[in-house]
């Protein structure tokens, strides 16, 4: 009994990166008969106008994905306030009464900039 | 011909330099000057290991913990700062892997003092008073540093704490509450919150590193800015907390412990008493009030999961077969 047949074409998943910080994206899956050739044919059929700074292909069979009975285990219960800013919200009243701002998102990123001295 | 090899290297300087003037990122597998590559790898494992070593003391707060509420919230924070360890360990290893290492060696590293934990870890936490000071002034630090690091040029680094940022912002707010819950509550409470600033002034201080290395004999912050890794000196990331935080601090009717410490119009900048930094060195040197304990609650806690390491890999060997 001979061992299982490698087709000629396999099936690749598709990302891209669209800047240096921004997360892998997946764009699509193709077909190709190795790497280098999925990488071609990726930037072919899914990159033509979009820019991005990098492209990743991967064999379909080395991702291992969640069956159907899985992914329903990734429904969430709405009982998780703790574990974001959700519940302080009313920090931000009392703030103001100091005169000072919430360290909400926007402040906090804002930092990034560094110290600017006026 | 070795004059040949040394030009090439001169030219492959010259456009990292370039590259990274113009605000290009520096991807792993690029080519990348060896001090760029070992301040990275300093920074980053200290960075990431000691996100662990912040997590395990702070874990001890959970039965601690006055509310439900707070014990989910501090559990949730702890999860985090474990989650920004593996993150963070994960660039650290691909740096280290052309020398052949794994994060096996940072760990050795650690115990044997090789690789450091940051200076913020080796202090004595007395109160529940103490855990929220941590959770709002530390990780404020904590937050100013991480932020002045976000564009920095290594890629991989900069994803990363892009990740982390924006769950910071979660640890501000819970850090704030705490605070603000015990600032506003009873005298005791407030008594015990005061005790916390009075005790953690100085580390707070001490958080940014020394503002010249003369003052200790050795800083990483003139390459890491020359480098484009952070953007800000030691003493400007401190003026910078300073200026974010006093206000909030005293407008919560806390007294902050440096009678000398007020803003200078002219210089632009908080005149402040110096921390002792003889006691940063001997901090840097493990000899911190608490530094033999937290390096012991490493290596217990590394011994004792060593069977869910084995375990794992066991697994993999069943699926594999």
């Amino acid at each position: 009994m001979a061992g299982k047949k490698v087709p000629f074409y396999e099936e690749f998943v598709v990302f891209s990166r669209k800047t240096p910080t921004s997360p892998c994206q997946e764009q699509f899956t193709l077909l190709a008969p190795n790497h280098e050739i999925a990488l071609v044919m990726a930037q072919e059929n899914f990159m033509r106008r979009e820019k991005v700074c990098d492209i990743w292909v991967v064999k379909r069979s080395d991702i291992r994905c969640m069956t159907p009975e899985e992914r329903k285990t990734l429904n969430r219960i709405d009982n998780k306030d703790y574990r974001n800013t959700k519940g302080y919200g009313y920090l931000a009243k009392f703030w103001r009464k100091l005169d000072q701002g919430m360290l909400d998102e926007k402040e906090i990123l804002s930092w990034s900039k560094g110290r600017v001295v006026e | 011909m070795a004059v040949s090899v040394r030009d090439a290297e001169k030219v492959k300087y010259r456009e990292f330099m370039e590259r990274i003037e113009a605000g290009e990122k520096i991807e792993a597998d690029d080519w990348m000057p060896d001090d760029y590559r070992q301040a990275l790898i300093k920074l980053i494992s200290m960075h990431g290991i000691s996100e662990i070593m912040g997590a395990l003391p702070e874990k001890e707060w959970t039965p601690k913990a006055p509310t439900l509420y707070r014990k989910l919230a501090i559990m949730a924070k702890v999860q985090d700062e474990v989650g920004h360890g593996q993150l963070l360990l994960r660039v650290a290893e691909d740096l280290i892997k052309p020398y052949g290492k794994t994060r096996e060696d940072l760990i050795q590293d650690l115990f044997a003092g090789r690789l450091k934990f940051h200076n913020v870890f080796h202090w004595k936490t007395k109160s529940w008073a103490d855990a929220g000071l941590i959770g709002w002034l530390v990780d404020g630090a904590a937050i100013i540093t991480q932020t002045n690091m976000l564009d920095c040029s290594y890629a991989p680094y900069a994803r990363a704490l892009k990740r982390i940022a924006a769950e910071e912002v979660f640890h501000a707010q819970h850090g704030e509450a705490i605070a603000v819950a015990l600032a506003t509550g009873t005298e005791e409470q407030k008594e015990m919150l005061q005790d916390a600033l009075n005790r953690w002034w100085p580390a707070l201080l001490m958080f940014f590193g020394p503002p010249t290395a003369e003052l200790t004999g050795s800083s990483k912050q003139e390459i890491t800015i020359k480098y484009k890794i952070r953007k800000n000196t030691n003493e400007e990331l401190r003026q910078f907390y300073l200026t974010k935080y006093v206000p909030r601090i005293q407008g919560l009717g806390l007294t902050i412990p440096d009678e000398t410490l007020r803003w200078d119009d002219e210089k632009k900048e908080w005149i402040y008493k110096q921390p002792d930094w003889n006691l940063f060195l001997k901090i840097t040197r493990n000899e911190g009030p608490m530094s033999q304990e937290r390096l012991r609650l490493r290596r217990l806690s590394y011994e004792n999961n060593a069977w869910v390491r084995e375990a794992l890999g066991l697994n993999t060997k069943i699926f594999a077969s």
